[in-house]
């Protein structure tokens, strides 16, 4: 019997519970991750109840730090002893699926992915209609505030509308204690990008529309200039709001510390709050993103990272990665009907995407902090997934930053981002 | 100046002399000052990291974040590939920085002040500039994420090459012409006339290379894409930063660096006359 | 001995040579072929095609492409000029108090001093980024006692790069400083005598003297500061990522960005090209000036 042969037969059994299929020779996969050394732990412990079910794999974890993910993947591009599996965020999908670094999921994974998760998560890990990945965890942002600062400022409930919020960053803001309104976070592409992206989907416009930068429209124009006012108006204070590599520094230690009363951020920092604030972590809320002038209601932004394959990989890795995978993000490899990577990504305080998961996760899910996320996700947007993506991003972030330190006006950035995003797109797309 | 010094102190000993040795002791603890830092540091407890305002002095000095860093990174490992890296490196270096040095302080042939030249003038070429096909390259020759992909490429140097024939140069012919007489090889020349004439200088281009492979990070970054197995430890340093996206972990990471800085620190305190030597050495007769 | 020597001078050569050869002259010529070709990093040399100059006018061109490189050519030059700026006149100054013999103490000095030059520069960026922390770092808590109040160190683009600067200096003065005391021990004390029976006083020994006689040890320390300080990368990698608004982002930071991390090999080459003909020109005009000098 071919080893194709039974891998399909296996995959159409249900993808998942795969009996110990005999495979004709054992085969090494290797999965690459930036994950922690704590989580890359709970991982490899997946990894090995999977190969007691499936004693002729062997999944191996490497791990990098999250700067150096990407190059790491796309170095593989001229090698197949590269992993065998990816963890990516889904703004590198089109490029590597371009240059044919990664697989497109076979058809039994695909209908189940198409099946079980919602169907933004679904577009964000395909390219051209073809799924390539196994979506897993899903980030949005919404407005984090401290209860306590906002009680001293004398402001009864978090701001709903773009005047609202102004006010209230103007009332927290407090120069003599080095305190400031609006955390507005700089030197960190997604911290600087993703929340003004918030702002602007929540006043009605959009970052890209039908594959064209859409930022010069008036809905962007008034966000550059919400960005303009805080600025001036000293309610945002972008020294305070550095962030370093490892997305840490002074905007988390501030806002930590309580220099500063509002910030848009994802949920993931979590973790990072609790660490920092210790029993202080009560006074934070969570709320959706102020609504601005020309919005209906309030939009966050949403990110996923997914599981990829290798397609460099040889024919029998990457079945066993797929299956793997499969496992991995099934109901059958975790606690209580949640898969093996929920709970991973749950440890670290990460929403997860599969509709059965968060099912599964509602206890926890319903905490303060993170129920306020899970309770955007409904209304949020995918960050466009487009070629050039990433440069996309990091041009803008630029453009959001010289803003911030006050080195263009609201209307010239407004115009160089859209300026330096049409040329990055097209370049792209060539 | 030793001499004018000398005049002027007669002149108002003491006021001169403290303020010369003010100006040292300033001088010496603004520049002992950051590492001294570091390790006090990493003996904090993780809340006297982040107190405002700094705690200087750890009040119960703990090993804690040692114990973590050990529960993160594979130090053993790490420390391991740097020695691998480092040693291999610097062996490699020798062989042929002597090897090419000798013939150019030697021999004569035709070309010979071009192709030093040309070697020279790689001296002066920062790694980024060759670092886009190199990389490339390195990875069709199968040497990507290995530790040979680290080591092949950096086994020779232009400077090795320089300071060798700086100190050979200074061998007398005699004694080389002698050995030849003899009917000895100029391999074994170079292995038992040469070499111990210019021990010192050997020394030296071996720490030199030592220290600099092991603290070398932009290259193997590059190469390793990821196999945390082959990481040195500057890598798993920089690992360190990560180890947990937002926490803030500064002990864990002072706690790192003090451990990757013991081992070229300790080397350069026992040898540092090579050091000195061979700086002020090649500076002179370069 | 010319002759028959000969076979033995290729022999001696051979591993040097052709490693040199095939890992940085092979590359470096590699580099300016690919700075003319459209050429991503994840293909083979092969796929490469010719596109003439338009890299280089891309890199100097209006787009964010043009702008972030002539920014980060900038950023280069501000960093070395500043670094350069500063070690050289702090190595004369440390160099003259380590070989001075009024007080004891010089050598332990220079141990401390050159210790610095050890450690790893990512241990350097680590330690140095906690220093700088606004609100936990010993810095700005120095400064208070002194009445000045916090600076933002890494958090501002205006103080950004020059915080890497000082780091930078930090670790590097231990060794301009040997170089300068080397170059201390070759004035003659002779030359100090006279001028002090021609009454000369200390600051006009040292400006007619030991200045002078320093320019060679200056010009050596000058180009390895140069060429040591465009390879700036581990504490823009590890702590500011080029930020904020690009102050702090680097030629080797930014050229390994589009050329590795974007697969953008053609235009990466290009920028490493530009840096090439950056130093030639810096170093040789240093060389023609000192010699300009020497010629006087």
């Amino acid at each position: 019997m071919s080893l194709a042969w039974i891998s399909k037969l296996a995959l159409a059994a249900g993808l998942v519970a795969l009996p110990a299929t005999g495979w004709a020779q054992s085969v090494n996969i290797s999965y690459l991750t930036h994950w922690s050394p704590e989580t890359v732990a709970l991982l490899e412990a997946a990894a090995k109840d999977f190969s007691k079910q499936n004693p002729d794999v062997a999944v191996t974890v490497r791990a990098v730090p999250f700067g150096d993910l990407l190059t790491t993947l796309r170095s593989q591009g001229g090698s197949s002893d590269g992993p065998t599996i990816g963890g990516i965020y889904d703004l590198w999908l089109p490029e590597l699926a371009k240059d044919k670094l990664v697989a497109p999921a076979p058809d039994a994974v695909a209908s189940e992915v198409k099946s079980a998760w919602p169907a933004g998560v679904v577009s964000a890990a395909s390219v051209g209609g073809t799924l390539y990945g196994i979506p897993n965890e899903i980030d949005v942002y919404a407005l984090n505030y401290n209860k306590e600062l906002f009680k001293a400022a004398g402001i009864a409930a978090p701001p709903k509308t773009w005047a609202e919020f102004k006010d209230a960053a103007a009332k927290l803001t407090d120069k003599d204690k080095g305190q400031q309104g609006f955390g507005m976070i700089n030197s960190w592409a997604a911290g600087v990008v993703h929340p003004f992206a918030s702002l602007l989907v929540s006043n009605g416009g959009n970052l890209v529309k039908d594959g064209k930068p859409a930022l010069d429209s008036p809905q962007a124009g008034e966000t550059f200039a919400l960005y303009e006012d805080l600025i001036k108006s000293g309610a945002s204070n972008p020294a305070m709001a550095t962030a370093d590599a490892n997305t840490t520094g002074p905007f988390l230690d501030n806002f930590v510390s309580g220099k500063t009363g509002m910030i848009i951020m994802a949920n993931w920092w979590e973790s990072a709050l609790k660490t920092g604030m210790g029993d202080k972590f009560a006074n934070i809320a969570t709320a959706p993103i102020p609504v601005g002038p020309s919005g209906d209601k309030p939009h966050s932004i949403s990110y996923s990272w997914m599981t990829v394959v290798n397609a460099k990989a040889g024919e029998a890795e990457q079945k066993a990665a797929w299956q793997f995978l499969a496992w991995l993000n099934s109901p059958k490899s975790g606690k209580n009907g949640a898969s093996a990577m929920s709970d991973i990504l749950m440890s670290m305080g990460i929403l997860p995407s599969r509709t059965s998961d968060i099912e599964a996760h509602k206890d926890k899910l319903g905490s303060e902090f993170l129920s306020g996320y899970v309770s955007v996700l409904a209304d949020a947007r995918p960050f466009p997934v487009v070629l050039g993506g990433q440069e996309f991003s990091e041009s803008l972030q630029q453009t959001l930053e010289a803003l911030q330190y006050g080195q263009v006006s609201a209307k010239d950035a407004q115009a160089n981002a859209q300026a330096d995003a049409t040329s990055i797109l097209e370049r792209a797309a060539k | 100046m030793s001499a004018s010094t000398r005049s002027l102190a007669r002149k108002r000993p003491s006021g001169r002399k403290a303020l010369l040795a003010t100006a040292m002791l300033l001088v010496a603890v603004a520049s002992a000052f950051p590492l001294a830092w570091m390790v006090l540091s990493s003996l904090k407890t993780p809340a006297e990291t982040m107190q405002v305002p700094p705690v200087w002095i750890p009040r119960t000095p703990t090993l804690e974040a040692y114990e973590k860093v050990a529960g993160v990174i594979n130090v053993g490992r790490s420390m391991w590939n740097s020695l691998i890296i480092a040693s291999v490196t610097t062996a490699g270096i020798l062989v042929t920085s002597m090897m090419a040095g000798y013939a150019f302080a030697k021999y004569s042939f035709p070309g010979r002040s071009l192709l030093f030249s040309v070697l020279i003038a790689t001296m002066f070429l920062p790694p980024i500039v060759t670092l886009i096909p190199l990389y490339r390259m390195v990875g069709s020759l199968g040497l990507s994420a290995s530790l040979a992909g680290i080591i092949v490429p950096n086994l020779a140097n232009a400077f090795g090459i320089f300071l060798m024939r700086q100190f050979i140069a200074g061998v007398p012919d005699d004694l080389i012409d002698a050995a030849r007489m003899d009917g000895a090889s100029e391999l074994l020349i170079l292995y038992k006339i040469v070499a111990p004439s210019v021990a010192p200088a050997i020394a030296a281009l071996a720490l030199f290379a030592f220290v600099y492979h092991w603290n070398s990070y932009l290259w193997p970054l590059t190469v390793l894409q990821g196999n945390a197995d082959a990481y040195p430890i500057v890598i798993s340093l920089s690992r360190l930063l990560s180890y947990n996206r937002g926490a803030v972990n500064t002990g864990l990471v002072m706690a790192g660096a003090t451990l990757a800085v013991l081992p070229p620190l300790v080397l350069f305190v026992f040898l540092q006359r090579f050091f000195v030597d061979s700086i002020v050495g090649s500076a002179i007769k370069g | 001995m010319a002759k028959a020597f000969r076979a033995s001078a290729g022999i001696m050569l051979a591993p040097a040579v052709t490693l040199i050869g095939v890992f940085v002259l092979l590359p470096m010529l590699l580099t300016i072929w690919l700075s003319f070709q459209d050429w991503s990093t994840q293909t083979p040399f092969s796929e490469a095609s010719f596109v003439g100059f338009g890299n280089f006018n891309e890199i100097f061109g209006p787009t964010s492409v043009g702008r972030d490189f002539k920014t980060a050519l900038l950023n280069t030059a501000i960093y070395t000029a500043l670094s350069v700026a500063l070690i050289l006149p702090l190595s004369v100054v440390f160099g003259l108090l380590v070989y001075q013999r009024e007080v004891a103490g010089g050598t332990a000095l220079r141990t401390v001093l050159f210790s610095t030059y050890m450690v790893p520069m990512i241990a350097v960026a680590l330690v140095w980024s906690k220093l700088y922390s606004p609100s936990e770092g010993p810095l700005n808590q120095l400064l208070g006692l002194i009445g000045v109040g916090p600076q933002p160190w890494l958090s501002s683009p205006r103080s950004a790069l020059v915080s890497i600067v000082l780091l930078n200096v930090w670790q590097q003065v231990g060794y301009f400083t040997v170089l300068a005391i080397a170059g201390l021990t070759q004035i003659p004390g002779s030359l100090y005598e006279a001028a002090t029976l021609d009454g000369a006083n200390g600051r006009e020994q040292f400006r007619f003297i030991t200045l002078p006689l320093l320019r060679r040890t200056l010009l050596f320390s000058a180009v390895i500061a140069i060429i040591n300080a465009v390879q700036v990368f581990e504490p823009v990698a590890l702590i500011t990522q080029g930020g904020p608004v690009g102050s702090t982002n680097v030629l080797t930071y930014h050229v390994r960005r589009v050329g590795i991390e974007r697969a953008q090999g053609g235009l990466g080459s290009a920028m490493a090209v530009m840096l090439m003909l950056s130093l030639i020109v810096c170093v040789s005009a240093l060389f023609s000036l000192v010699n300009r000098k020497d010629g006087e």
